[in-house]
């Protein structure tokens, strides 16, 4: 039996979609079978950020409608080999052509066969976020470093707490190191002090995660960005591993400045 | 008719009527009114009713009021009963009843109490407290607060740390933009409170002991 993730963060645009994508590719190169959820019906994007849209046939109202059964409906993603599956939200109806009980057998259902589904929340706190809530066994708040994005998430933990689970868990998206250090952009401890729940991880802002967005592929596959590595480090402690929290500060410095910076201490 | 049903008795306050609380409702109006209007009274003067066991709805005590002040010397200062009923004795227990918040009252959440209130944890902005009496919060208050909701006017909000976006006492609001000095300038430990023009000022906690004394249920500390 799987566990349920909800992905979610109240305001829109603080990269719900980017995090549920890359979450579940690494935890499929991890070795475990993931199902991603689209749950943002008649707006759908998780497919086009994972490169999967063009090969999708059946959606999740018609699972839920039973037009199909659940594995016709699922699209498998070519590059993890059998761990990685997403169903798609439906593009042609709206939020409200699903409740939250449908939404909680079919999540049920897709636990008995992935040990972790990863449900991406719309934007809101609508029809949307009850269904994408419903089955969920534990959630995850995305925030960024903005007064904005922080308030929606205050609210959204608010309500998640009277939920029956596990207490949210904070990922703060898009950090930029520079704003961060002048005092320009909250820093990482007063959003988690505000928040006052457990911080899973940081991800630094980086310019690789739109173009890899926008080429369907996520963050993750390439190793070598800074971005991928904190979506990783937030896999393994979803798996239950300790991993210190990596330093915002930019290691991409060469090593010649890196000696220069020993030196002019 | 041999029992007397309204005893009038002066004292230095005014005058005293006790009513009789076996006869029936009906014959203490008659033998009130006809009391009331023997008159013999001299200028103005206060009047207080006691009612013994009697409970009377607030209809029969407006009719008893308007029959006494009928003539127009006498004023109803207090209507004093030993006995009111389930419902109102439960509501003073709750509105003098302290109640406690363990956790954090988050954006968009209200937590209302009719009497007192011990929030411990944070009250973050946009969040918001509402309580017939006072508010305590033992972390930071950076929400709104509303202290006092049915009229009290001895209500305070205190709080460990004092950053609220609005403070409302009674029917007084205070939108915290344009800050007051000693808040501006140390938001730890203070208390806000209706000064005696009725409007919302702040002090450190320390000084509640002078300004709100008649709050502590504790006498003594020995």
């Amino acid at each position: 039996m799987g566990v349920a993730i909800v992905i979610t963060s109240g305001k829109g645009g603080v990269g719900k979609t980017t995090t549920t994508a890359n979450l579940g590719t690494a935890l499929a190169l991890q070795g475990k079978k993931v199902c991603l959820v689209d749950t943002d019906i008649g707006l759908r994007n998780l497919d086009l950020v994972l490169g999967l849209d063009n090969r999708i046939i059946y959606d999740l109202v018609d699972v839920v409608e039973g037009r199909c059964k659940i594995h016709q409906a699922l699209v498998k993603d070519k590059r993890v080999d059998e761990k990685l599956f997403l169903l798609p939200a439906a593009q042609t109806t709206d939020k409200n052509a699903v409740n939250p009980e449908q939404m909680k057998s079919l999540v049920e259902e897709l636990k008995r066969e992935y040990d972790y589904v990863l449900i991406d929340c719309p934007a809101g706190i609508e029809q949307g976020y009850k269904n994408a809530v419903a089955g969920a066994d534990r959630a995850i708040v995305v925030t960024t470093p903005e007064i904005s994005a922080v308030r929606d998430a205050d609210r959204i933990i608010g309500l998640l707490e009277q939920e029956e689970m596990e207490p949210p868990k904070l990922i703060i998206n898009r950090i930029r190191k520079d704003l961060m250090n002048n005092g320009d952009a909250l820093d990482i401890n007063e959003i988690t002090t505000h928040l006052s729940i457990d911080l899973l991880g940081i991800v630094v802002d980086s310019e690789d995660v739109i173009s890899s967005s926008n080429k369907g592929e996520p963050i993750v596959m390439d190793p070598n960005s800074k971005a991928s590595l904190g979506y990783r480090n937030i896999a393994r402690r979803i798996l239950g591993e300790s991993v210190p929290l990596m330093s915002i500060e930019d290691s991409s410095k060469g090593m010649f400045k890196k000696l220069i910076s020993i030196f002019s201490k | 008719m041999n029992k007397q049903l309204v005893h009038i008795k002066g004292t230095k306050a005014g005058l005293v009527l006790r009513l009789d609380d076996q006869c029936a409702y009906a014959e203490l109006v008659e033998e009130l009114e006809r009391k009331v209007l023997e008159g013999g009274i001299d200028g103005k003067v206060d009047v207080q009713l006691h009612l013994g066991n009697r409970y009377l709805q607030s209809a029969q005590q407006d009719e008893l009021i308007s029959i006494v002040q009928g003539p127009g010397n006498m004023h109803v200062s207090k209507v004093h009963s030993d006995v009111i009923t389930i419902e109102e004795s439960n509501e003073k227990v709750l509105s003098e009843q302290s109640e406690t918040y363990i956790g954090i009252v988050r954006s968009g959440q209200i937590v209302k109490t009719v009497g007192d209130i011990v929030v411990i944890g944070d009250v973050n902005p946009n969040g918001r407290i509402e309580a017939g009496g006072s508010i305590y919060v033992l972390g930071n208050l950076r929400g709104i607060a509303h202290a006092g909701v049915n009229g009290n006017k001895e209500a305070i909000v205190v709080a460990s740390h004092f950053e609220p976006t609005h403070v409302l006492i009674d029917d007084q609001i205070e939108v915290m933009s344009n800050e007051q000095t000693i808040v501006k300038e140390n938001a730890e430990q203070l208390f806000a409170y209706l000064n005696r023009d009725g409007i919302i000022s702040y002090e450190r906690v320390q000084e509640v002991r002078k300004i709100r004394p008649l709050l502590s249920t504790i006498k003594g500390g020995s």
